[in-house]
């Protein structure tokens, strides 16, 4: 179908297999996203090195699947990265869903690039990394609106 | 699928009455224009885009203050629509109806003028668990600058007010209960005549939220035997930012200014001034005064039509998408009640609201998405969000089943 622009078979496979779904006893770090336009809520959480490097990644909530598939996607990029590094991805993808056109290192994230004419489903691919920031930064709670960029 | 011999259809020439309504002609993603979610703005006849154009090249001055020949027209224009409404609903007098920006601003005006002097600590105002956010918030402000309660009257799964537990509730603490005449999410039409009688009974004032029945169900003030009635403009297939509120003279007469400012006065000095009566003493400076000349428009269109012959149409539209989106495999449809308009919340296992909302946009199919300002609604039924077809009079058969095959197709791809 002629929608398959948002959809196409990189966001669908994500989002029906998504990668690190799940939960993680025990974690060092955890936070709640709620996407202020539907009201989904994504719980990412996250074992991190004592040199503050995310060594795992778990996310769960029924989510959209521009939702699913970015959190899919993102939970395969971040492993390794310290803070400032998912800072730097995070604004790096907003500047893809922007339409700044694709940037290599995010790999299927790529795939996203089409929000650039969706301004309203944004939200849905910015609440993953909501969620990753706010738990690296050590609090347990965000929305869509309270993010920086 | 085709249910058309199952549902015979109303004498209606829908055909004719899409010509009215420009809009529908435009195609979107190259696909024509299936205009499903009329409970949230309604599209504009023809009548009353040309209405306000009109005004504005023709009649354009300010109301109720100059005394030249524009301004006698404006004036009039402005008037007429309070009168007109005033026949719309059933109102005793035109000096019953407040003309404001719409159903948020006569709620707020019923918080802030009525209720909150009146309201003290202990006090309740009922609300029930299907009301839209604009019914509660206003509420919830009300509570607490006064100390007041809110209390929520339950609902069963098939989304029908539980009336016993509601009247139930009407305990002596209670001196507001606020209620949608319809319900933006279910389409549930509540039997407000029957909760009239019961607040009525005991004293308590009863607020009625009509944004969502005024544009299908024929009205009459006298007959339901509310106190407060809430009418919204854009859903009435007139412009934005317009809107009413209704409500008895004795009523109106004991309610304090809301906004203060030109217009809404009779004597200003520094030392204290006097108010003019109601309804104007509610309308500080300059209306929307296009937009009442376009609702004045959009009423006589609807009156040509006529109401009662919109909600049979509509009822029969309704029955027949129910029976077709029940044959979509793993459909679950929220709101069942026996007395509906023709709004249909629906979700589709595996599939989030979000993304059949833009998967059937692709399809050129405008449905609503999300939570519906209702989030308690939400909560009750345990869902984040659903997708909400509403439809209105110049919506089609041909239009249901189109949509039902998009929404077929944007299975297959996400489940």
């Amino acid at each position: 179908m002629s929608a398959a622009a948002l959809y196409p078979q990189v966001v669908l496979d994500h989002y029906r297999n998504p990668r690190n779904r799940g939960r993680l006893d025990g974690c060092t770090h955890a936070a709640d996203g709620v996407n202020a336009l539907c009201g989904d809520v994504l719980r990412v959480e996250l074992d991190c090195t004592p040199d503050r490097r995310i060594a795992a990644i778990r996310f769960s909530g029924e989510a959209c699947a521009i939702t699913t598939a970015t959190a899919s996607m993102l939970s395969e990029l971040v492993r390794g990265m310290d803070e400032a590094g998912v800072t730097s991805a995070a604004q790096r993808f907003e500047r893809v869903i922007e339409g700044a056109g694709e940037d290599r290192d995010l790999g299927d994230l790529n795939a996203m690039a089409e929000l650039q004419r969706h301004p309203a489903r944004r939200k849905c691919a910015r609440l993953p990394w909501a969620a990753l920031r706010a738990a690296l930064a050590g609090r347990s709670h965000t929305t869509t609106e309270q993010e920086p960029a | 699928m085709n249910a058309q011999a199952e549902f015979p259809i109303v004498p209606f020439d829908v055909e004719r009455i899409r010509k009215d309504f420009p809009l529908l002609a435009r195609t979107v993603h190259d696909k024509p224009l299936i205009y499903f979610d009329n409970a949230n703005t309604s599209q504009k006849p023809a009548a009353v885009i040309e209405a306000v154009d009109h005004f504005y090249r023709e009649t354009n001055a300010n109301v109720a203050r100059a005394v030249h020949q524009l301004g006698e027209e404006a004036t009039a224009a402005y008037e007429g629509t309070r009168n007109k409404l005033a026949r719309f609903i059933g109102a005793g007098s035109p000096n019953e109806i407040v003309l404001t920006s719409g159903t948020t601003q006569a709620i707020n005006l019923v918080a802030y003028s009525y209720a909150m002097p009146r309201l003290k600590a202990g006090d309740e105002i009922l609300v029930t668990t299907m009301e839209h956010h604009a019914n509660i918030v206003p509420w919830q402000l009300v509570c607490a600058h006064t100390g007041a309660k809110l209390k929520v009257a339950p609902i069963t799964e098939r989304g029908e007010l539980i009336v016993d537990a509601f009247v139930e509730a009407l305990t002596p603490s209670v001196k507001l209960a606020a209620v949608t005449h319809v319900s933006n999410v279910l389409g549930t039409i509540n039997p407000i005549a029957e909760l009239a009688r019961a607040t009525r009974k005991r004293g308590i004032p009863l607020l009625v939220d009509g944004s969502q029945a005024a544009p299908h169900l024929p009205l009459d003030m006298r007959a339901l035997g509310c106190d407060f009635y809430t009418i919204t403009g854009h859903k009435l297939y007139g412009p934005t930012g317009t809107g009413a509120l209704w409500t008895r003279k004795e009523l109106l007469a004991d309610m304090p200014p809301f906004f203060g400012g030109g217009e809404m006065i009779r004597e200003v000095r520094f030392e204290g001034t006097t108010f003019a009566e109601p309804p104007h003493r509610f309308e500080a400076g300059t209306p929307n005064i296009a937009g009442f000349v376009g609702l004045g428009a959009a009423l006589d269109y609807v009156e040509s039509i006529g109401r009662e012959c919109i909600a049979a149409y509509e009822g029969e539209l309704r029955d027949y998408a129910t029976a077709a989106l029940k044959t979509v495999p793993g459909l679950r449809i929220f709101g069942e009640a026996r007395e509906k308009t023709a709004v249909i919340s629906f979700l589709i296992e595996g599939a989030h609201a979000h993304d059949l909302a833009t998967l059937l946009d692709h399809e050129g199919v405008a449905v609503r998405s999300g939570h519906h300002c209702a989030h308690p609604l939400m909560r009750f039924y345990g869902v984040p969000a659903t997708a909400r077809i509403s439809l209105a009079f110049y919506n089609t058969r041909e239009e249901v089943d189109r949509c039902v095959a998009a929404i077929g197709k944007v299975r297959q791809l996400l489940a």
